[in-house]
């Protein structure tokens, strides 16, 4: 990392730990969001971005986490602390699943997305029948009052859950740049690359997919715990719903995807500016309902287009910083 | 007192009892602004464009009811609860005094967490999860039943029906769609009908299908089969018309089809599909009271603003959300003021009789919830969805056994 990359972070980083203080609680809530989706789409580019195997099934693990911790909280009155560790358990026997019966049987490319999706789906409806978990008629954990910080049971203000989700966006942002840097980036890198090549310079290819498989639904896992205490209400339907995991990556493939940086900046630019566009049709008096999912559209279109390689590439070497 | 000190003093009291009225005139001439939070968009967009229809309608009429001016700040959900949230929190940072809405159960557990945090009061249309209004929350109600109720109103009106019509049916098959929402009333149907022993019938066999099905043969000869008195069907609509051409197409006519507290069988496409098929198909769903004083107003408004739709079609939809905006505009004619406090206890206290839905007077419970919302009996007759029971709302005599279909 270059100096200007690193008085860029730094600079970026002291922005958001002061936001809190100038920010109302719109902007706050827009940030949290924007953080929430950044870390799960780092989650979701160290399976893609940096493993080359797609998931279109993230949401099994934000959903499987999600109830984990909050099956134990609502049931035993077990904070999320020890909770998330069930939850991260849960998340990565189902990627070791998953990994295990693709790898093992070679399955690849869109058939391993299908695998995903499948996975997510039987487990919607697996919910969708177990009554620990409430069922199609939900989870909902009990809210408490929110003005004093109650760091046990993560109960608190907005700006908790903020200040939460900037350290697992910043510890994911570390995390993920030591990987790159370590064996298991390069092996990664080289299977993404060309597996066959990667195997013929004897890279055991099914041991690393695992581990990326797994790392990536250990992380997700605790989006998933974060979701559930912030929302305190969760139903199959939403939480493991297709919708929710092409939300995750369409912040990767805007930002770029197997970027370190790219996560974070398409999620900010998808959400502030479908914000904004919604912000300034409201201002002209025209109500389109529906213009998000539009502008969705034609940025991944104008994206994939111009910028094939995401957003963050073609910015960071206009700034003239490394990747 | 000296004469100067009692003439300033009798000054300031006539200047005080003059300027009083204005002063409340004042406060009244303030606007409500209220924040109508409805999915407009995503999987459930065309029912937030229903709801959104009742809303459009509130400002005008509650001006002529209340005398009261309300501003509506509305927003889209996109049937998401994460952007239910931010919006709930972009229209309080905009000033709005009350937030309505959002028709689904998640967005408004989500949207509630808002309200209290930011002492905004918020009125829910229509969400029926029972635990919303069970967390404590402070600035919460809902004028809506809760899932429990739901069933248990739909599945007592079937009892009416056959008390009405001198019928015991002894058997009934009980096919239900396998998504969330049948799932949902499948399991609650299952839990009450035990214990509701006033019901004449044992259900024989409980069918689950896919409601994406484009063939449902097999179900269909499956619940002949059976040999029923009734179908007892949890459906949607494009799984109602298949349903129900089947029926015909295998020649099954059992005593009826009730649906207890489902859509489908009472929308527009239903009838427009089916024609003279879609005839006699009973439904147990809250539903507007059609003698009502406040129906007709409602319903001459909305034809003059959608000329080319008809109220019945988005009665449930356009009458609850008419109804969150009624309470909001009537507390804040009583509260006189627009802090969330003073607010708050005025849709507390809320008694509002003279309403649109069904059921008895609108008065929240410690927990914010309103008890005695009805459903209705609809029955389909003459093409168009009919209210047949309770007895008081009736615009027609219910029909069971029904007819052959070739006599319909």
């Amino acid at each position: 990392m270059n100096r200007r990359a690193l008085a860029l972070g730094v600079l970026l980083l002291g922005v958001m730990l002061l936001l809190p203080a100038f920010a109302n609680s719109y902007v706050l809530s827009v940030a949290t969001l924007i953080l929430f989706l950044a870390y799960t789409g780092q989650a979701w580019n160290v399976m893609m971005g940096f493993a080359g195997q797609l998931s279109l099934g993230h949401s099994l693990y934000v959903g499987v986490g999600a109830y984990a911790a909050a099956g134990l909280f609502f049931h035993f009155g077990i904070g999320p602390w020890a909770g998330i560790w069930l939850s991260i358990a849960l998340c990565v026997a189902f990627g070791a699943a998953i990994g295990f019966l693709a790898f093992r049987f070679g399955i690849s490319g869109v058939y391993f997305a299908l695998l995903t999706i499948a996975f997510a789906e039987f487990t919607r409806i697996g919910f969708d029948h177990l009554d620990w978990t409430g069922g199609p008629g939900g989870l909902f954990i009990k809210v408490a009052q929110r003005d004093q910080i109650d760091l046990a049971n993560f109960r608190g203000p907005p700006a908790m859950y903020y200040y939460a989700m900037l350290v697992l966006t910043a510890g994911a942002l570390a995390l993920c740049a030591a990987l790159l840097r370590s064996r298991a980036g390069y092996y990664w890198q080289a299977i993404r690359e060309n597996e066959e090549a990667a195997q013929a310079l004897g890279i055991n290819t099914f041991r690393w997919k695992m581990l990326a498989v797994l790392l990536s639904s250990a992380m997700t896992a605790v989006s998933g715990v974060f979701f559930a205490f912030y929302y305190n209400n969760l139903f199959p339907e939403q939480i493991f719903n297709i919708s929710r995991s092409i939300e995750i990556i369409l912040g990767p493939i805007i930002g770029g995807v197997g970027t370190l940086f790219g996560p974070i900046l398409g999620a900010a630019v998808l959400t502030i500016l479908a914000d904004a566009i919604t912000e300034v049709l409201a201002a002209l008096g025209w109500e389109i309902p529906g213009i998000k999912q539009v502008f969705y559209g034609v940025v991944l279109l104008v994206v994939i287009m111009f910028l094939p390689h995401g957003i963050w590439p073609t910015l960071a070497r206009r700034l003239g910083i490394g990747k | 007192m000296k004469r100067r000190e009692f003439t300033r003093a009798l000054a300031a009291t006539t200047a005080a009892t003059a300027l009083a009225p204005f002063g409340i005139v004042r406060a009244q001439s303030q606007k409500l602004k209220v924040g109508v939070l409805l999915p407009r968009s995503g999987v459930q967009g065309l029912i937030g464009q229903s709801c959104q229809k009742g809303a459009d309608l509130a400002p005008a009429l509650l001006k002529e009811m209340y005398g009261v001016d309300i501003e509506l700040m509305n927003a889209d959900t996109e049937t998401n609860v994460d952007t239910a949230r931010t919006r709930a929190e972009r229209l309080i940072q905009e000033g709005a005094h009350v937030l309505t809405g959002p028709f689904d159960s998640g967005a408004a557990g989500a949207i509630a967490q808002v309200c209290e945090q930011r002492g905004v009061p918020f009125v829910i249309n229509i969400a029926a999860a029972p635990q919303i209004t069970e967390q404590g929350y402070k600035f919460t109600f809902r004028n809506f039943p809760t899932a429990i109720d739901l069933t248990r109103n739909g599945l007592a009106l079937i009892g009416d029906l056959f008390r009405a019509t001198n019928t015991a049916p002894r058997s009934a098959v009980f096919m239900h769609v396998n998504d969330t929402f049948g799932q949902s009333m499948a399991k609650g149907i299952g839990a009450l009908l035990p214990r509701l022993d006033f019901l004449p019938f044992r259900v024989v066999e409980t069918i689950a299908y896919d409601p994406a099905a484009r063939d449902l043969t097999v179900e269909v000869s499956k619940a002949k089969a059976t040999g029923a008195d009734f179908l007892m069907l949890v459906c949607r609509l494009n799984d109602a018309i298949i349903l129900r051409r089947e029926m015909v197409k295998q020649r099954w006519n059992p005593m009826g089809i009730i649906g207890p507290g489902n859509p489908g069988m009472y929308e527009n496409q239903f009838y427009r599909t089916l024609g003279k098929l879609s005839e006699y198909c009973i439904s147990n769903v809250p539903w507007y009271n059609p003698k009502a004083e406040l129906t007709r107003r409602i319903e001459k408004a909305f034809d003059k603003r959608n000329p080319k739709d008809k109220l019945m079609f988005h009665a449930l939809n356009v009458g609850y959300t008419f109804e969150a905006l009624m309470i909001a505009a009537d507390a804040f004619k009583r509260a006189r003021a627009t802090d969330a406090k003073t607010l708050s206890e005025a849709i507390r206290q809320t008694d509002i009789r003279n309403r649109m839905m069904l059921g008895g007077p609108i008065k929240f419970n410690a927990k914010g919830q309103v008890e005695g919302n009805a459903s209705a009996c609809i029955q389909n007759l003459n093409m168009r969805p009919q209210v047949v029971l309770p007895a008081a709302a009736a615009e027609a005599k219910p029909v069971f056994p029904v007819p052959d279909y070739r006599k319909a």
